[in-house]
């Protein structure tokens, strides 16, 4: 009985450590709380010492949410591991699957103690697991310290892993062909710099598809369940900008819409000038919009850098490396022209605060050595093919025609980018509604001003 | 005897009694508890009363409308799955040719499961709704179409082989009987056959009920809840306050203790009902 | 299977070859030949939809996931290789195999003798057991599934022994409930006559009662054997993130990539290959298959 106590006692300091001063009532209510988790904490205690503790528990165990980077990860932590004698632990969490993952992962007997964070709805969600980074080398080697992922007191809990950027991809097979073809309303893609221009160009394009030997200008707007986070979320992400722009704010809790207008002529740009008809898109994936740029059907796609792989690993692509190209979306906003594409990050990493002292400053020393030291930045750039805003990283440049360009429009100075600001809409949830009111626009089903009523309210409300 | 026997219950119930707690009497007393918290971990929960609960009924749960939908996939699949069943079981007790392959056939689908096989479905159903210029999210009613499609394809098949035993244990002697007695086929069928099968409607109606509530893989693979959430069934809903929204863990829990109290009253005043009805040869 | 054979020696083949067909089968046969051959084939369309698509390249399923695969878009073996080489799949077998296997055979040995217990032994402390084991059957998953992670953990039962466990546990509920309807039907004549005879419970159930059991025996196997095999979350959760012990359903998800990179061919590749051991073992118990469901389930 007496061994009972001892490691049942452990088993609640352990996870409770940190916490106590700050919430005193939970602690007595988890322990208290019920006679069968008290039973439950007694019988786990019977086989703690068995196999509980284990060595791995100051090791180094990293969350990894890209299973497309796990192979990479892997090679990282294995090159870690030959340098420095620690062991990396990689676990990829299954697609769609991070956030139970990781819920269920925190609570066991060896938590990660390095995962991921989407943002500062993320940080505020995990924000008793993310741990304060303002003061270690890795922040300070960030080429630009608002980089970091700020917690409500200003400091960094969440490193960015990469950054990356989205934009139009083209084809310029494609569009040189469109510019030889008699009558073409636009001569060069040089004088795209605005909305109205690329208006023109696609609409007219359109007309002439079967000369183009196109199925459409615009691959198919993927509005499938899942499928949908181009519009939803990158596209929104440039009415939120300018919004936030005008009122010089990096959050808001109410998001106005006042660039709404905007929003539906881009998004009914590409909805009317594509590859299918409109009342077929929510039957559409990414995957399929990406085979259509691919296989050469579409000259245009809303994509990113990462869709490379996508680009480059089918078969009979037709496309030419040189000749995928990047150019900025244009939404019709005063001054867009000297827009670049949007740049920023999604995924933050940072070392879990409950994982015990000895593991906290292995995996920041791990951090340290990806993101400073010159083999480990290396390492990061060639595998993951990332462009990490650190320092090390500023002459490595990805080898891939979309990554190249991304790193060329973050050192143009002339263009401003359109920073990632969707990183502040208010959940999954009011994403993925937002997309099934963009698919019911789509077909038909509902008009342009219930998509704004549902984010303006949605928005207003779990913000509140 | 049973006294000689009772002494025997570690050996006989002994470790399923002790899998038992493990696996689920203890986790859902710890659950119970968690609907009462507010947590983001089990090791953070914080106790806050039944506000988890008010939340669950709240408007911006949508909880509400997706036990609605829940009840309607539930009502006509079991409809639609026990009728059909019970027809091809019907048919498929006369003698001809080929009987067993068919039977094999439409219990195949029982074997296959997972959530690929779901989003195999979409494909499908998408490319089939091309020709009319429709999705399977344009549409609410496509979608509940669909779902119950995908129910019927899955479950029939199992349900069948149970209404063929139920039909071949129906004694020869009573139908023979009913027969001399000058009842047509559709009398014997309704005054003789359906009361002897009713245990088999029984367990029938027990396992779609039971299945088609807890529906979650097929929910989230065909439409994930598309349009507008007006496909949402309960389960989805729980997982996506779980995950999906920002601090709503334990509105989730609560939520899923509210659908398991439900669940288990239909299921009780199903089985009391049907069982009422069952009668003895 | 027969309703009316009397003589179990003679080979079904050879009696339907005696016998004239006109005899023996009825008036509308042809009609009803038609009309479950029409029926079958529907219901085999989304098979052979998974068989051709595996062949086809990721890029050209969903445009036209009708069409067999041409010149163009025929994949040969490749979606097959893709996925085999991506993701360990023949260890995730070999898992799938261990735990399906071990957790069938020890739900179908516990919960028989628990269902026997609580059957024959009467107090009102077996029927609170019995009707928590009926209700675990309604309880939606999500209730428990952070608990019983934790709680896996905490015992050391994150491995494929631990799952088979946790599965005897999570599973007890319906394999009690149908193995307790059946035992209530089995007349107490028989045990008593053996108890006469001397014989301990235990031998009492293992040389009676349990032969009886067989035809419930085969539909419990078959319920919990579908579920295993075909479960995600669960083993996921417990064991998916231990490099050593992933499942097949695990590896078919991790064939999906973040920002839409989801490779329909292969993962049609891989349900597939995870379709085929179930169907063998389906083939190969047919016949028992389904007489256990029927003889099994009209009892429960």
């Amino acid at each position: 009985m007496l061994i009972r106590r001892k490691s049942f006692l452990a088993l609640g300091a352990a996870g409770v450590q940190r916490r106590t001063p700050m919430h005193p009532v939970s602690r007595r209510a988890l322990l208290g709380g019920t006679a069968a988790l008290t039973a439950a904490s007694a019988l786990a205690a019977c086989s703690n010492g068995s196999s509980g503790g284990g060595s791995s528990s100051d090791g180094i165990y990293f969350l990894n949410f890209k299973p497309e980077s796990e192979a990479a990860f892997k090679e990282i932590a294995k090159t870690y591991q030959d340098a420095k004698g620690v062991e990396v632990k990689v676990v990829t969490a299954a697609s769609g699957t991070y956030e139970q993952t990781l819920k269920s992962e925190v609570a066991k007997s060896n938590p990660p103690t390095l995962f991921q964070m989407n943002g500062p709805i993320g940080l505020a969600n995990w924000k008793d697991y993310a741990t304060d980074m303002s003061e270690t080398e890795t922040a300070k080697a960030l080429i630009d310290p608002s980089m970091g992922l700020k917690g409500e007191d200003g400091k960094i809990y969440g490193l960015p892993l990469a950054n990356e950027g989205y934009g139009l991809i083209y084809n310029a097979a494609i569009l040189n062909k469109y510019f030889t073809l008699p009558g073409a309303k636009v001569a060069s893609i040089d004088e795209v710099k605005g909305f109205d221009a690329l208006k023109a160009l696609a609409e007219d394009m359109q007309t002439k598809k079967d000369q183009l030997g196109i199925k459409g200008v615009f691959a198919s707007t993927s509005l499938a369940p899942g499928e949908d986070w181009r519009w939803h979320t990158h596209l929104a992400n440039y009415p939120l900008f300018y919004e936030l722009r005008d009122a010089n704010a990096t959050d808001t809790k109410a998001f106005k819409m006042t660039y709404g207008d905007q929003y539906k002529q881009i998004f009914d740009l590409y909805l009317n000038n594509s590859t299918v008809p409109k009342t077929e898109t929510s039957a559409k994936t990414v995957t399929d919009s990406m085979s259509e740029f691919a296989l050469g059907q579409a000259a245009f796609v809303q994509n990113g850098n990462w869709a490379w792989s996508q680009i480059s690993e089918v078969d009979g692509n037709t496309v030419k490396e040189e000749d995928i190209r990047f150019m900025p979306i244009y939404i019709g906003v005063e001054g867009e022209e000297n827009s670049g594409i949007a740049i920023g990050t999604e995924n933050y990493l940072t070392i879990n605060s409950k994982a015990s002292e000895a593991a906290q400053k292995a995996t920041g020393d791990f951090l340290t050595w990806l993101f400073t030291d010159p083999e480990g930045s290396k390492l990061a750039a060639e595998k993951l093919g990332i462009i990490a805003p650190y320092t090390a990283f500023a002459e490595l440049a990805p080898e891939d025609p979309l990554g190249k360009q991304v790193s060329e429009f973050m050192n143009n100075k002339d263009l401003y980018p359109i920073n990632w600001v969707f990183q502040i809409f208010p959940s999954q949830d009011f994403k993925d509604q937002f997309g099934q009111h963009l698919s019911q626009y789509a077909s038909g089903k509902e008009d342009w001003a219930a998509v704004i009523e549902y984010v303006t309210t949605e928005w207003a409300a779990e913000k509140a | 005897m049973t006294r000689a026997l009772k002494k025997y219950f570690p050996i006989f119930a002994g470790p399923t009694v002790l899998a038992f707690l493990i696996a689920f009497v203890i986790p859902f007393a710890m659950g119970l508890y968690l609907s009462f918290t507010d947590f983001t971990t089990l090791t953070d929960a914080e106790f806050i009363g039944l506000q988890n609960y008010k939340d669950a009924f709240g408007d911006r749960s949508g909880f509400v409308a997706a036990l609605a939908f829940t009840a309607l996939v539930a009502a006509i699949s079991i409809v639609t799955v026990n009728v059909g069943a019970f027809a091809l079981a019907y048919l498929l007790t006369r003698r001809f040719p080929g009987r067993n392959l068919f039977r094999s056939v439409f219990f195949m689908p029982n074997l296959i499961g997972g959530i690929v096989l779901g989003y195999t479905w979409q494909v499908m159903l998408n490319a089939i709704l091309k020709n009319w210029g429709q999705t399977i999210v344009n549409d609410w009613r496509l979608g509940l179409l669909g779902l119950v499609m995908l129910v019927n394809w899955q479950m029939l098949g199992y349900m069948m082989i149970i209404y063929i035993a139920g039909l071949q244990n129906v004694p020869k002697e009573l139908l023979e009987a009913a027969e001399i007695d000058g009842a047509g086929k559709s009398r014997t069928l309704r005054s003789v056959t359906i009361p002897m099968v009713m245990p088999s409607i029984t367990i029938c109606l027990f396992l779609t009920l039971a299945n088609t509530f807890k529906m979650y893989d097929q929910n989230l693979a065909l439409t994930a809840g598309a349009p507008l959430n007006k496909t949402q069934m309960a389960a989805l809903n729980i997982v996506d306050a779980m995950y999906s929204k920002v601090g709503q863990e334990g509105v989730a829990q609560a939520q899923a203790v509210v659908f398991f109290l439900i669940v288990s009253a239909i299921a009780l005043i199903q089985l009391r009902a049907t069982r009422s009805k069952e009668v003895d040869a | 299977m027969s309703t009316s054979t009397s003589t179990p020696t003679a080979a079904p083949a050879t009696t339907a070859r005696a016998a004239k067909p006109s005899r023996h089968y009825g008036a509308g046969t042809p009609f009803l030949v038609a009309l479950m051959t029409v029926l079958s084939l529907i219901w085999l369309v989304p098979l052979a939809f998974i068989l051709i698509n595996s062949f086809k390249g990721k890029f050209f399923i969903s445009g036209a996931p009708f069409a067999l695969p041409d010149g163009e878009t025929f994949a040969g073996l490749d979606n097959y290789i893709t996925g085999l080489q991506l993701s360990g799949f023949a260890r995730a077998i070999g898992w799938s195999l261990f735990i399906t296997v071990g957790s069938v055979a020890v739900i179908v040995l516990l919960t028989a003798m628990t269902a026997y217990y609580i059957t024959r032994v009467k107090t009102w402390w077996t029927s609170l057991l019995y009707y928590l084991f009926a209700f675990s059957m309604v309880a939606p998953f999500q209730m428990v599934m952070f608990p019983t992670v934790k709680i896996a953990d905490m015992l050391g039962l994150a491995t494929p022994w631990g799952m088979i466990l946790l599965y005897l546990g999570f599973g007890g509920g319906l394999s009690v409930f149908l193995f307790a309807g059946f035992i209530k039907s089995i007349p107490l004549e028989i045990e008593e006559a053996a108890y006469m005879d001397g014989c301990s419970p235990l031998q009492t159930y293992f040389r009676i009662v349990m032969p009886l059991l067989m035809p419930t025996t085969v539909t419990v196997a078959i319920l919990n054997a579908m579920w295993v095999w075909n479960d995600f979350l669960l083993p996921n959760l417990v064991i998916g993130q231990d490099e050593r012990y992933k499942t097949i359903p695990i590896v078919i998800q991790m064939l999906i990539g973040s920002n839409g990179n989801r490779d329909m061919g292969a993962q049609m590749a891989m349900l597939v290959l995870a379709i085929i051991p179930i169907v063998v073992f389906y083939l190969f118990g047919q016949k028992h298959i389904v007489e256990g469901v029927a003889a099994g389930a009209v009892k429960g």
